[in-house]
């Protein structure tokens, strides 16, 4: 449990400097914000080894061995343990009451989620059965290619969402989100600073009715994995990537609308 | 050559001069970015994060001063970067000077390059110690007599003057880099140069401002599949076809011009395979390579990382041939380096003339000597405390864990603003520079 709290300080961490770097003088400096980014993918893919260590020792329960793979490295370094993962479990009810109130978007990318991962994730869902919400929340978080699926019908000028690696990792590692998605979000969604450790922007799923002060553990890691294992969105205020810029501003203005100030004034540089 | 503790024929360093205020409240602006001696070591130049370069020259060595070699004085100083504005990316460029180099010396005039985010300047530095007194033609103050009032001849004479020093910007060598330049390197052709962004590297010749050569670029097609940055980059001292360059991958990569134009396929390939056991978030950040030096014999490679310095023999390329810990008692603490960001701090390394030791900056002001030879190292502080003439400077050590001792420090106690990132060591001699914030100090070692 403490590799999750010590994973998702670092994520807040990291993403409240990408934000600062923006408007540092000087520009946008490469070097360091490629570090803070692999940083970020770092405590992200612990982050979300977290979910599955919970999942699957809950799974543990039922059956004999184990679906999930999480990489061996992971392992190593992060080994679950019993507690955590029940403590993960009960974090998950409150969640689950604050999933219940979000607005209609994300209900219905949860049930594109669902439908989406229906054949690939049959095994998953087989063994996740007594728990629900559990399974909704680790779909989501940990399975980006469903989420941005939803992101076309918001932003026209990101097509070409679900690629081929929409194929839900079963190792927890989700860490080949398509490309084209992390350019717009990477820009959008930013971080405010630590003190608010629960504060996101929101992602494109949730900005309809989500408080972005609302921390919801799974926008969080939404969050991280649309923009932590690319550098595209770093860049669009540098002269290097200026296609990002296009897509950005489209998605951008159709973000401002509803996200509210906070994210706003995020999002507005 | 280190100072020891005492004792034996060890010889020990010495306070000898501080430049820079006093004052605790330190203007951001005179923070020194680059200190650098030039091949003979007589001048001594550094810039700043307000774009002003300084140059210290050393005082002819005089018969009644048997205690201490010459002391450098204030030579020369200008403003060689200004603030900057790229309208098209709405960006400021910042006036930092990132790297002095000097050229060797061909005449009277000394030259350098100097470097901020984007552009590089050659500088000249002369003096003008004579004036021209008496012309024909004009009047005293310069205008020019009425050719009807000329009734003689007469030649001007040439007049001793205070001595003025000059510098003049002589090239300007702009618009070859989008991304920050890191590291300039003249080349040993004396005739081109290198400079280093975080993606590409350019050759230039010293004389042609509008045009350079790429030599490496690893730019990726696509952005987002971007996995490392150029941190550093040097020529070969001898070999002017030869040059390397380091990688925030902790990697290095030796390139030889004559193989290709574009250097993209290195010739040689220096990396230390990763110790498993010491994985951590932040594995990938303090292996980043913040500084790569040939040594003077050409036969050697220091490069720094966060933690350690390394010495690569060219001739080997899976491992160093010598590592030295820094300040291996940081590695605990690296969740709180990053949170206040001195994780990223570049710190420089440098050799010393023979090529017999080694130094590097650490924090609270301390910087660290390795002698190759005796494998002995010791840790020194550059404080306003110890900056008595010819005061022999104490060795200082850290307390890692434990009681700790007299004299020593916890690691708690030290000073993360205080940190050391430029030294530089005489190119001959034992006189070495080390800027610490806005001060430059000058240690030397103790003549018996």
């Amino acid at each position: 449990m403490e590799y999750k709290v010590e994973a998702h300080r670092i994520m807040s961490i990291s993403l409240g400097k990408i934000y600062n770097s923006r408007v540092q003088r000087g520009g946008i400096k490469l070097h360091k914000n490629l570090l803070v980014s692999l940083v970020l993918r770092s405590a992200r893919q612990v982050y979300l080894s977290e979910y599955y260590s919970g999942a699957c020792l809950n799974a543990q329960n039922e059956r004999e061995g184990n679906e999930w793979d999480i990489t061996d490295s992971e392992r190593e370094k992060f080994p679950p343990s019993a507690t955590e993962c029940d403590r993960v479990e009960s974090t998950e009810e409150p969640q689950q009451s604050e999933q219940s109130e979000k607005g209609r978007d994300y209900r219905e990318n949860d049930d594109e989620v669902k439908s989406d991962q229906a054949d690939s994730t049959s095994t998953l869902q087989q063994e996740q059965n007594q728990n629900s919400s559990l399974d909704s929340v680790a779909k989501v978080s940990s399975e980006t290619p469903p989420e941005t699926s939803n992101e076309p019908k918001e932003s026209p000028s990101d097509s070409a969402v679900a690629e081929s690696d929409s194929t839900p990792e079963a190792n927890g590692e989700s860490h080949q989100p398509p490309k084209t998605q992390r350019k717009r979000s990477a820009e959008e969604s930013e971080s405010g600073d630590s003190p608010q450790k629960r504060t996101k922007v929101a992602s494109s799923n949730a900005e309809e009715s989500e408080e972005a002060e609302e921390m919801d553990t799974s926008n969080v890691s939404n969050l991280i994995t649309i923009f932590g294992s690319s550098f595209s969105g770093l860049l669009s205020k540098d002269g290097a990537k200026p296609e990002a810029e296009d897509s950005g501003q489209i998605c951008c203005d159709q973000m401002l609308k509803n996200l509210n100030p906070w994210s706003t004034a995020i999002v507005a540089f | 050559m280190m100072a020891g503790a005492g004792g034996g024929n060890d010889f020990q360093w010495c306070f000898s001069q501080v430049k820079g205020a006093v004052d605790e409240d330190v203007a951001e602006a005179d923070i020194i970015s680059t200190v650098e001696f030039n091949y003979s070591g007589e001048l001594l130049a550094t810039g700043d994060k307000g774009g002003r370069v300084v140059i210290f020259q050393r005082e002819q060595e005089s018969k009644n001063r048997l205690l201490s070699r010459g002391e450098y004085n204030v030579y020369s100083t200008f403003q060689s970067h200004e603030p900057e504005f790229d309208y098209l990316k709405s960006l400021e460029i910042e006036e930092k000077i990132n790297k002095i180099r000097w050229l060797p010396q061909q005449n009277a005039a000394h030259f350098l390059l100097s470097a901020n985010d984007k552009t590089i300047k050659l500088w000249k530095i002369s003096e003008r110690d004579k004036r021209a007194d008496g012309y024909n033609l004009k009047d005293e103050d310069g205008r020019l007599r009425d050719p009807f009032r000329i009734t003689t001849l007469r030649v001007p004479v040439l007049m001793p003057m205070d001595l003025m020093v000059e510098a003049s910007p002589r090239r300007i060598f702009a618009n070859a880099h989008t991304y920050h330049i890191n590291s300039i390197s003249v080349n040993s052709d004396y005739e081109t140069y290198l400079s280093a962004d975080d993606l590409r590297i350019n050759l230039w010749h010293l004389e042609i401002t509008d045009r350079s050569f790429n030599i490496v670029d690893i730019k990726p097609a696509n952005m987002e599949e971007l996995t490392e940055v150029i941190t550093a980059a040097e020529c070969h001292p001898h070999q002017c076809n030869v040059f390397v360059y380091s990688s925030s991958k902790g990697t290095i990569r030796l390139c030889d011009m004559r193989a290709a134009a574009l250097c993209d396929r290195h010739s040689k390939f220096f990396e230390e395979p990763e110790d498993p056991s010491s994985r951590s978030f932040f594995s990938e950040i303090i292996s980043s390579i913040s500084d790569v030096k040939f040594s003077h014999s050409g036969r050697y490679m220091m490069t720094r990382d966060y933690l350690s310095v390394k010495v690569w023999d060219l001739n080997m390329e899976n491992r160093p041939v010598e590592t030295y810990q820094v300040h291996e008692y940081l590695r605990s603490k690296l969740c709180s380096l990053y949170e206040n960001d001195c994780i990223f701090d570049k710190f420089e390394c440098c050799w010393n003339g023979s090529d017999s030791a080694i130094m590097t900056g650490s924090y609270n002001n301390f910087f660290r000597m390795f002698d190759r030879n005796t494998r002995r190292d010791i840790t020194l502080e550059a404080s306003r405390e110890n900056s008595k003439p010819r005061a022999i400077l104490k060795p200082r050590k850290v307390c890692t864990g434990g009681k700790r001792k007299k004299d020593e420090i916890s690691v708690d106690s030290l000073d993360f603003n205080k940190k050391i990132l430029h030294t530089a060591w005489h190119p001959k001699e034992n006189v070495i520079a080390v800027a610490a914030t806005n001060n430059l100090y000058i240690f030397q070692d103790k003549m018996n």
